[in-house]
């Protein structure tokens, strides 16, 4: 394992994919069409199975092909399938307005970016990728966590937590060269599967129960 | 000869086996048993550790020191009696139309798989797998709370599986931070993810990274923990679980949280030693259990139903465990230990209690119980005030030494404001528990509140058992035992 | 002020002659991606002839603005075309402020349009003013934020060295803060020539009309600088877009013949990839409601942000 001749280029891609990861993480907060934020989701998780490819090429490590394999037999095949079966067995293919209108989310997206961004400051010795990665792995968990408060519909809420894990796997990536061990990987992957299934359960029993995924009609236990 | 895969391997294969299986008797048959056999092998666990110190499987894939070994006793016991009492309390729900036996069935396969869940959180070595465990004790637990799928339940599933995972998601952050300083100070191949062996190159971790590990696994871990302000989701998920999951939830599931965030907890304390904030981890989880337990009380003495009360209630204890491990003396980590062990004894007898209730009055709400439940179920009424009186700190009952133990330990550290906060919020919380329970399980009668098919000796016999022990256990700990928490308690500290 | 005459005249007759034509190619090509045959290409400048021949029709009501609005349309673009460079590097015109002169330009020429909307106090030219403000509202600082990145990166903001300093490292293409840059200014293209989502060129029904409600009350010889203005802003952007970001095969200072001949070449090949692009947009999306093109153009905003953001922080 020795590093790169073309580091350049790897440097310069690699920042871009993390970049474009982030663009779709917006349009997915602007997005109103369920169907719609599932594909984005999907796109958004290719670019990740990208960036661990490219990692894998330029350091030559093996493994993490494994973690760029792993990404895209889950996260752009399998979970998008599961959640559009869902989709069309519960009938609801809009979002309800969320608390936000568009233009005041982007802004706040914008500033969380910012916040993101200024957090991982001190912290930019660190990557081994060089550049500011995990900056944007933190701004994708930030915009993850608003996305979840700022919609009501309980599959976007899904949604919102496997960007948040999105973003965790891109700091993963971001700040261990050569992967994390393949078992913790394994692991990891087997557990957002099963998670979204298990979400997937709940969402269609609310939708059966409470005839509708307005996560706002769950309201009744306080105190 | 393999000790801890066959740990594993019972419970998991008992609810494999309940796929299959028939009948309902049987099943709980199965999970009786299964639970009964690893408390067999934790016991034989405790003896194999104090002989060699650590037990290590499968090339250290699998690793148990004192503290899992001390887990591992409390889970199975927990577990067991849960089982036990699971048999009668489901046998009476579908006799009254309740549940289905669709859904008796995944609650005999999630249970067990619950606790082959939290068994892998506390015998594996590697981070990344003891976060893939919890997740899984998670996803499986969530199932069980939206077992009777009605809005309540569902709303609290919800709610949980929402919390839980953005927290777990934060606790990946975090331990992949911390494998990252690893990698950071190892960096010509891949380090090895262990815990013991991050322990042991510990002093050439960056600090500044360790500690940032430590906020996100703090807030994510403490989240499924029950920390305040992240624990939201508890009151709701432990009041509308079936009484079984929530004696299992209340008694382990949180301790389980709290021990990987303890293994953090020393990994950090471990490298910043000697440095400027040797204390780091030690006054984040001082400050949010004081928090917790001042918490609670107040949510206690507004609460009007009955399980809910009890989830705060546990809310408070896990804020008591976690500031006695904070206050980091060993006395006051002791003490956190035996608090630990004897909470896991109280709370499921008041859970099973409340099931009684519930299954009696078909309700939990105080204003529908009314006064005077101890003239319906005497027999319940009289083990539920036995544990109460525990859960409330009054000798002779466990609890009170341990509470003893751990504030005097604090002040004997010269921590008295502390201590005081302590003292105060288990004094409100003694105060709110007795004055609900008194109101409702004391007293005549309301004319016309009669409820026609009380059982009286329902679940009995876990809770007899559960209660027996911890009167046994609180008057004679046998020495292995006290060994065994002495060694635990030195792990906490620091000094293994 | 560099003043070279020949690179002045050349480019001043380029952006006269292809503006032109590039709309009649970008309307041609629709049409051919709806199956139907379309306007050949070069229809637009026999569109532009006959409005210079016919007469006038001009309201009672309008006043000085209206007859004075379509020429600094006309000479804004004008302007602004020639300070971006098309063919050769150094731009023939270069004012003081650069990318802000030109960007000053355009707000001019959009400033005079929409009071020449409101002039002659119709309800339609009124309306589509008030809409062309709001959506210019956002869009300005967009397309601003989106240069200064550029420039940022650059270290001018003068667009010829902007141009040049992207052209000696290639790599830097992949710059995130370009890429994003670019998503911005694309959108902000689309808004600024009225092209579907944002607003429809083809269509004169009250609901749908942004930029022809404008042009509503103009006719003959007015309306003929109206239009080629706006194909000429249309032009400017688009070679802004092509030239600043992909500002391959662009000559330098004393080129050759042969390279201005490779420049054009790659130019015309870069404008026309870019219409195409343009093209596949408009006929793939539907105009979206006025109500939702803040939302649109907030995204731009915030991708230009990010951008600009990505300059500091990928270093």
């Amino acid at each position: 394992m020795h590093p790169p001749t073309t580091l350049e280029i790897s440097s310069q891609v690699i920042p871009l994919m993390a970049t474009l990861m982030l663009v779709v993480q917006l349009l997915l907060i602007a997005q109103r069409m369920l169907l719609t934020s599932i594909r984005l989701f999907a796109i958004q998780s290719l670019l990740l199975a990208g960036i661990a490819a490219v990692v894998a090429y330029y350091y030559n490590a093996g493994h993490v092909y494994v973690v760029a394999v792993l990404t895209i037999v889950g996260k752009v095949i399998f979970l998008p399938w599961l959640l559009n079966r869902l989709v069309h067995r519960i009938q609801i293919h809009q979002d309800t307005e969320p608390l936000l209108n568009a233009p005041t989310s982007m802004l706040i997206c914008a500033a969380l970016t910012l916040l993101g961004y200024s957090v991982t400051r001190p912290f930019t010795s660190l990557e081994k990728l060089g550049n500011n990665t995990l900056a944007i792995a933190l701004a994708l968990l930030l915009t993850g966590f608003f996305l979840m408060i700022n919609r009501r519909k309980a599959l976007t809420q899904v949604l919102a937590l496997l960007t948040v894990e999105n973003g965790v796997m891109l700091a993963a990536v971001a700040l261990t060269t050569y992967g994390m061990p393949l078992v913790v990987e394994l692991g990891i992957f087997f557990d957002v599967m099963v998670a979204v299934m298990v979400l997937g359960i709940l969402v269609y029993r609310i939708r059966e129960n409470f005839d509708s995924m307005d996560t706002g009609k769950l309201d009744q236990l306080k105190g | 000869m393999l000790l801890l895969t066959p740990i594993l391997l019972v419970p998991l294969s008992a609810a494999l086996l309940c796929l299959l299986v028939p009948s309902r008797r049987v099943m709980a048959a199965l999970g009786v048993l299964a639970f009964a056999t690893t408390l067999g092998l934790g016991i034989a666990l405790l003896h194999e550790v104090l002989a060699r110190g650590v037990v290590r499987e499968w090339s250290e894939f699998l690793s148990a020191d004192a503290l899992s070994a001390w887990m591992v006793l409390l889970i199975s016991v927990v577990s067991l009696a849960t089982s036990l009492y699971a048999g009668r309390y489901f046998e009476r729900d579908m006799a009254a139309g309740v549940i289905t036996m669709g859904r008796v069935r995944e609650f005999f396969v999630l249970t067990p798989l619950f606790g082959t869940g939290m068994f892998l959180v506390v015998l594996a070595n590697n981070l990344g797998v003891m976060w893939a465990a919890v997740e899984g004790t998670a996803l499986s637990s969530v199932l069980l709370v939206a077992l009777y799928n009605r809005r309540n339940s569902l709303e609290a599933a919800w709610k949980y599986v929402i919390l839980g995972s953005l927290g777990l998601a934060l606790a990946l952050l975090g331990t992949v931070f911390v494998y990252a300083a690893a990698c950071k100070s190892h960096p010509d191949s891949l380090p090895s993810f262990n815990w013991s062996y991050l322990m042991s190159v510990a002093r050439q971790l960056d600090p500044l990274q360790l500690k940032l590990a430590f906020v996100f696994v703090f807030v994510g871990y403490g989240t499924k923990a029950g920390f305040a302000p992240m624990h939201t989701w508890l009151p709701d998920a432990h009041s509308e679980a079936p009484s079984p999951t929530s004696a299992m939830l209340s008694g382990v599931s949180l301790k389980i949280a709290l021990y990987a965030l303890l293994r953090f907890h020393i990994l950090t304390t471990a490298c910043l030693d000697g440095g400027p904030d040797a204390g780091f981890s030690g006054h984040l989880l001082l400050g949010f259990g004081l928090f917790s337990m001042l918490l609670a009380p107040s949510f206690i003495l507004v609460q009007r139903n009955l399980k809910r009360m009890l989830a705060y209630s546990s809310l408070e204890h896990m804020g008591l465990i976690c500031t006695g491990i904070a206050l980091n003396s060993p006395l006051t980590i002791f003490g956190a230990l035996l608090h630990m062990g004897y909470h896991a004894l109280t709370k499921p007898v008041l859970f099973f209690a409340a099931g009684n209730i519930h299954q009696t009055f078909h309700s939990l709400e105080f204003r529908v119980i009314g006064p005077g439940v101890g003239k319906v179920l005497p027999v319940t009424v009289v083990l539920m005030g036995l544990a109460a009186l525990s859960a409330v700190g009054l000798p002779p009952f466990g609890l009170f030494f341990s509470e003893l133990t751990i504030i005097s330990g604090g002040l004997a550290a010269h921590q008295i404001t502390v201590s005081v906060i302590i003292l105060v919020a288990l004094l409100a919380s003694f105060c709110g528990i007795l004055q609900q329970l008194t109101r409702i399980l004391l007293g005549a009668r309301k004319p016309g509140n009669h409820p026609t098919d009380a059982r009286r000796m329902d679940g009995v016999p876990a809770m007899a058992l559960l209660l027996g022990s911890l009167l046994l256990f609180s008057v004679w700990l046998p020495a292995p035992l006290l060994e065994l928490m002495h060694q635990a308690a030195a792990i906490i500290g620091g000094k293994p | 002020m560099n003043l070279d005459p020949l690179n002045f005249l050349g480019q001043t007759l380029a952006l006269l002659l292809l503006a032109p034509l590039l709309s009649g190619c970008i309307k041609n090509w629709k049409a051919k991606l709806q199956n139907r045959r379309g306007p050949r290409p070069w229809q637009v400048y026999f569109d532009i002839a006959k409005f210079l021949r016919k007469d006038m029709v001009i309201s009672e009501h309008a006043s000085w603005v209206f007859s004075f609005a379509p020429y600094v349309v006309f000479l804004t673009a004008l302007l602004a075309g020639l300070m971006v460079p098309m063919i050769s590097a150094p731009a023939p015109l270069r004012l003081f402020g650069g990318v802000l002169a030109v960007v000053g330009l355009l707000a001019l020429g959009r400033f005079f349009l929409a009071l020449g909307g409101l002039d002659p106090a119709s309800t339609f030219g009124g309306m589509g003013s008030s809409r062309e403000m709001t959506i210019s509202a956002i869009a300005e600082p967009a397309m601003m934020l989106a240069i200064f990145t550029v420039a940022i990166t650059a270290g001018s903001t003068d667009l010829s060295q902007i141009a040049q300093s992207t052209q000696s490292a290639t790599w830097k293409l992949l710059n995130p803060a370009h890429v994003l840059a670019f998503a911005a200014l694309f959108v902000v293209l689309l808004a600024e020539t009225g092209r579907i989502p944002v607003d429809n060129p083809a269509t004169h029904l009250e609901l749908t009309m942004i930029h022809e409600a404008m042009l509503l009350e103009y006719s003959g010889r007015y309306l003929a600088f109206m239009e080629w203005g706006a194909s000429i802003k249309q032009l400017v952007l688009m070679t802004l877009l092509v030239n600043v970001f992909f500002p391959l095969g662009l000559a330098g200072p004393q080129a050759s013949v042969a390279a201005l001949g490779i420049s054009l070449a790659a130019y015309l090949a870069k404008l026309l990839a870019l219409s195409a692009v343009v093209v596949v947009v408009e006929t793939t999306n539907a105009k979206m409601r006025l109500f939702r093109v803040p939302d649109l153009l907030s995204t731009a905003f915030v991708l230009a942000a990010l951008a600009l953001l990505s300059t500091f922080l990928f270093q």
